[in-house]
């Protein structure tokens, strides 16, 4: 089996030659290659050959066109700071004082800020490994992007004292980010990450989850699928237990889980959907090689019986991960 | 004797309805209620509540963040800007660290923390360790609290306790936590206490103080 297919079993939860391993090496590839991160974040050309030669020292399943979680906000009129080893952060917001939703516009990924270099970056890893290994675009979900829109206690505070004003920015969130993840399909994503770190319950209540975030990712995974996606995956940290069971209806086929979600609780949430996780992402940079392969292979023991599993970290990988830490996850898959 | 008006304050504190309490806090002051007591009975009262409730699997910042503006709102009714500010408990000195932009586990913190009656000294975010240093060699406090959401900050909170005891501050406790520091322990950070919540950390604070327990 090849890594598209091996991803393919375990979704449909039939038995691959192994079990598949995605490392979530973003700005990892860079360290790794000797390139700024900063450098990274911004050049498509550079950040799809610092992906090809993490994939061909660690032999993983998948390759990540990622940049940070500022595109789709810097896009839209953000203005960010850029660093030499840091990811970019916010310096001022794009929807602040007196903006509206209406005097924002969906920005075309093909032509806007870094956009079109993430594009790129998808473009030049789909020639790169074809159909033998996933290649993974990324979107915020519309949750994190509102947050990144606004300032995250700003956008918290809004959605309770003008409910109907944030459920328009989410509603114009949604759009950015369709348009935004079906452009990298088109350009060659296999599938487009969902990341939504500020869905996770360690920052709202399910309830609000349920209302504002639950409705719109099903809209966008419907648009992923619908433009080809071979799968939809849903990426929120955290303590996700209490809305994991929600994933199925969302459309999602691959759920992450962070290292604070017990496996059993997660298998129990969703029976029926493919897991990946848990690994502690600062593991990576504080543990040896042995506590990594032992971890990984009590997790592969979880689901030996079950099934519907991609080994991984719950996280990022951080930058400054060593090396042989991530070699020794990939490596567990293959005992 | 239960006081209607005291529990409508509790209440709305802890619905984080920042209009009902600051209204509940202006009956209270016109009943005569002493600001002391609507500190007490009603302030405390609910941020007792809101902890019991916020165990970590209940946790969630957004209802935090509500119940803690709430009680800025309050704060503010019964000490205006200007005013003298009531007694504290201790000074507790927070900071994101340099290259950290993400603050709003420390400004959670910050409110938690008012609300449990210190008085905090806010160093912002992208706060390089110096200027931390300095502003704890100033205020004497009795902790300061570093948050962190990236790796790239740990190394900063491992040179602390050095730092800090060059500067003969190595009595001042060292707290720590955020979604990255929170998955190190306390040993491999060189700090006192790593908290799990906003909650935690105050329990520790309490613990210190001298005022609580553990």
């Amino acid at each position: 089996m090849n890594s598209i297919e091996r991803i393919k079993a375990a979704v449909n939860f039939e038995i691959p030659d192994r079990v598949p391993v995605i490392a979530q090496v973003f700005g990892h590839a860079a360290t790794l290659a000797g390139i700024a991160l900063g450098e990274y974040v911004q050049d498509g050309d550079l950040l799809a050959r610092c992906q090809i030669q993490a994939l061909e020292r660690y032999d993983y399943d998948a390759v990540f066109a990622l940049m940070d979680v500022n595109v789709e906000t810097e896009a839209v009129g953000s203005n960010l700071i850029y660093r030499a080893n840091q990811y970019p952060d916010v310096k001022s917001y794009a929807f602040s004082g007196d903006a509206t939703v209406e005097s924002l516009s969906v920005p075309d990924p093909h032509e806007t800020a870094r956009m079109p270099e993430l594009l790129k970056a998808v473009r030049l890893l789909r020639q790169a490994v074809g159909d033998d290994v996933l290649v993974v675009g990324c979107v915020l979900g519309p949750m994190t992007l509102a947050t990144q829109l606004l300032g995250i206690e700003t956008a918290l505070y809004l959605a309770i004292d003008e409910p109907e004003q944030f459920a328009d920015l989410m509603n114009f969130a949604t759009e950015v980010v369709i348009r935004f993840g079906v452009a990298q399909i088109e350009a060659g994503a296999h599938l487009p990450i969902v990341f939504d770190p500020s869905s996770s319950p360690a920052v709202i209540p399910r309830q609000f989850y349920r209302e504002f975030v639950l409705p719109r990712l099903k809209r966008l995974f419907a648009a992923f699928k619908q433009t080809g996606a071979i799968a939809n995956w849903l990426h929120i940290a955290g303590p996700t237990e209490s809305i994991l069971s929600s994933y199925p209806q969302a459309g999602v086929d691959i759920a992450n889980f962070d290292y604070s979600v017990n496996p059993l609780e997660a298998q129990q949430a969703i029976p029926q959907t493919c897991l990946n996780g848990n690994i502690k992402s600062l593991s990576f940079i504080e543990k040896t090689p042995e506590a990594i392969a032992e971890e990984s292979s009590g997790l592969l023991d979880w689901f030996a019986d079950r099934g519907g599993f991609i080994l991984s970290s719950g996280c990022e990988i951080p930058p400054e991960s060593k090396p042989e830490n991530v070699a020794a996850m990939v490596l567990a898959t293959r005992k | 004797m239960s006081n209607p008006t005291m529990d409508l304050l509790v209440t709305a504190l802890l619905d984080g309805d920042q209009a009902q309490a600051i209204t509940a806090t202006r009956n209270l002051c016109d009943a005569g209620v002493g600001h002391a007591q609507i500190i007490l009975d009603g302030v405390e009262t609910a941020m007792v509540q809101l902890d019991a409730k916020c165990t970590v699997e209940a946790f969630n910042l957004l209802e935090i963040m509500l119940a803690g503006r709430a009680v800025m709102g309050v704060m503010k009714e019964l000490y205006p800007p200007g005013t003298r500010s009531p007694q504290t408990k201790g000074t507790v000195v927070l900071a994101s660290l340099e290259g950290d932009i993400h603050d709003l586990g420390k400004n959670v913190l910050k409110m938690i923390l008012i609300a449990k009656g210190y008085r905090v000294v806010d160093c912002g975010k992208d706060c390089p360790v110096e200027k931390l240093i300095d502003v704890s060699g100033q205020e004497g406090p009795l902790a300061i609290g570093v948050s962190g959401l990236l790796t790239s900050v740990i190394p900063q909170v491992r040179r602390l306790r050095e730092k800090m005891t060059e500067r003969r501050l190595g009595n001042i406790s060292i707290m720590a936590g955020g979604a990255t520091l929170k998955q190190a322990s306390a040993e491999s950070l060189n700090v006192d206490f790593v908290a799990e919540t906003a909650f935690d950390g105050v329990s520790h604070l309490e613990y210190i103080a001298g005022g609580g327990n553990e």
